[in-house]
């Protein structure tokens, strides 16, 4: 259901290159529409530019090629942005952390406690209000950094390989709580990632990219239905796809 | 064994073993009390001479006191501006290192005869100057030290200047400005205490650094020492209640200020 929502692209980008001051070659050529309500995962190694285009989606890095077109709206109110670490301030207990984005927005926080109360029971943090990052396990913290994307409610949600550093155990069960987390809200996600496995169980679309200069390789529709759990993983036709891709990125490589 | 109790006992321990020596040397020696009087004579005149000492301690507290704050106040507005404006920044901190590099000793008799009739602001200017370069550089390094990521959802926010500031360049240099305190705290002593030395005996209430020299011009050693140990003693009370506050303020997140075994 949430697939089918809306077919106007919500971002698109046209001709987008990026040339750093150093003359290295970041991004070249890239043309991407991505539709609202879609999981897009960047996947390639690293270096191939999929951190820098993520960021140009982001407005935060110009790009040096091209422009990036925003749906209609004011996009930049409904942004979320989750980094490869945490990056939640140290003096400021989750409570907070989490209320920064209303407060910058000027909400005084009576008018919002509700809803941070919401998105912190949403993923898993009630009870952890008064913790200070430092008291909390990389897991919980990079929930703590999720719940601040989500607390604006945002129509396009952006991800850094925000599990990267993660185990394993900690990583899947992300995994499953931002893909329910997706289907209840049906924001926009594009996430960024070097793994195969993970970018086949969450999205609906990957960008395979290739790097020196990252360049756009295959578009592949990932047609495994939603909901997706735990049993997935083990499923033929999911490492099926896994092994497909996996080649593809291979021979690109060689 | 605690580990906090040998920290506490150890030192201690030290310095009992110190003072003990330096009784019996000075007793199986027979050294004049003019060259170096025993600590137990040290501690008599402390005693005997307490109240009037304390009288001169305030006196050179509250320079110091007064200084510091200067610092605080004025090295922290420095700070702000500078990380608030690049040109700024490159164009006035010259000059701040100059000021710092040069002899207090040196520039402290220009700075009396400027200021010939107030004699508490002259001191007060000369321990601000040895005090408040540490809370500049150390808050301006702490302001410019945001994380990048932060500075980034900052912006994306579409955060204001001041919010900027306020929620994320000021907290982020809590730290710093509270290091560099701790050094102008010290420092703020000693200027205050160099200064008066420059200045001289005269006037009437007069701070420990003219007793002193006063004391050393009679050859009362033991209440130089006394004025030393009141001297000595103050600075370590500076620096623990700076360090107190500084644990008070930050110690809830700030790695620097956390006990180790947390």
């Amino acid at each position: 259901m949430t697939q089918g929502r809306s077919s106007a692209p919500i971002i698109a980008l046209e001709g987008i290159g990026k040339r750093f001051r150093s003359g290295v070659e970041a991004l070249a050529g890239i043309d991407l529409a991505i539709k609202a309500g879609s999981f897009v995962s960047l996947l390639g190694p690293s270096g191939c530019g999929k951190s820098t285009l993520l960021r140009i989606i982001a407005g935060l890095v110009p790009p040096t090629a091209g422009r990036v077109v925003r749906a209609a709206g004011d996009l930049s109110q409904r942004l979320g942005f989750v980094f490869q670490e945490p990056t939640l301030m140290p003096w400021a207990t989750v409570w907070q952390n989490v209320y920064l984005p209303l407060r910058l927005a000027g909400r005084p926080p009576k008018a919002v406690a509700a809803r941070i109360t919401e998105t912190l029971a949403s993923l898993g943090l009630s009870g952890f209000e008064q913790a200070y990052p430092r008291e909390l396990s990389g897991g919980m913290r990079m929930r703590v950094s999720i719940a601040r994307a989500l607390v604006t409610d945002p129509l396009l949600l952006l991800l850094d390989e925000p599990f990267a550093a993660l185990d394993e155990f900690t990583r899947f069960r992300l995994n499953e709580d931002l893909l329910r987390l997706w289907q209840r809200h049906h924001w926009t996600v594009v996430f960024v990632t070097h793994s195969v496995f993970e970018s086949v169980f969450l999205s609906s679309r990957i960008l395979l990219m290739t790097p020196r200069p990252g360049r756009m390789l295959a578009d592949l529709p990932i047609d495994l239905p939603y909901p997706r759990d735990e049993a997935l993983r083990m499923a033929p036709h999911y490492t099926e796809q896994c092994r497909r891709i996996s080649g593809l990125l291979r021979e690109a490589m060689a | 064994m605690n580990g906090r109790f040998v920290k506490f006992v150890a030192p201690l321990a030290v310095g009992l073993l110190f003072i003990l020596g330096w009784e019996v040397l000075v007793r199986l020696e027979r050294i004049p009390t003019y060259v170096l009087p025993g600590p137990l004579l040290v501690a008599e005149t402390l005693w005997r001479d307490g109240p009037s000492l304390l009288g001169s301690l305030l006196v050179t507290l509250r320079i110091t006191l007064a200084a510091l704050a200067a610092a605080v106040v004025l090295g922290g507005a420095l700070a702000i501006l500078f990380s608030q404006s690049r040109p700024l920044e490159i164009s006035l901190f010259p000059y701040a290192v100059i000021l710092q590099v040069t002899p207090i000793v040196a520039i402290a008799p220009l700075i009396i005869i400027w200021l010939k009739d107030q004699v508490f602001l002259s001191l007060l200017v000369c321990a601000w100057i040895v005090a408040f370069f540490p809370i500049v550089a150390n808050t301006t390094l702490g302001l410019n030290s945001a994380d990048r990521n932060l500075v980034d959802l900052f912006r994306l926010y579409g955060a204001s200047r001041w919010q900027t500031l306020r929620y994320l360049r000021l907290p982020t240099a809590l730290p710093y400005f509270l290091t560099g305190t701790r050094i102008s705290g010290g420092l703020a002593l000693i200027g205050a205490v160099v200064a008066e030395f420059v200045a001289g005996t005269g006037g009437t209430d007069t701070g420990l650094a003219s007793r002193i020299l006063e004391a050393g011009y009679r050859l009362e050693m033991p209440r130089l020492f006394a004025a030393l140990l009141l001297l000595a003693a103050t600075g370590i009370t500076i620096f623990a209640v700076l360090s107190w506050l500084s644990r008070r303020l930050i110690g809830h997140w700030h790695e620097s200020a956390l006990w180790p075994e947390e």
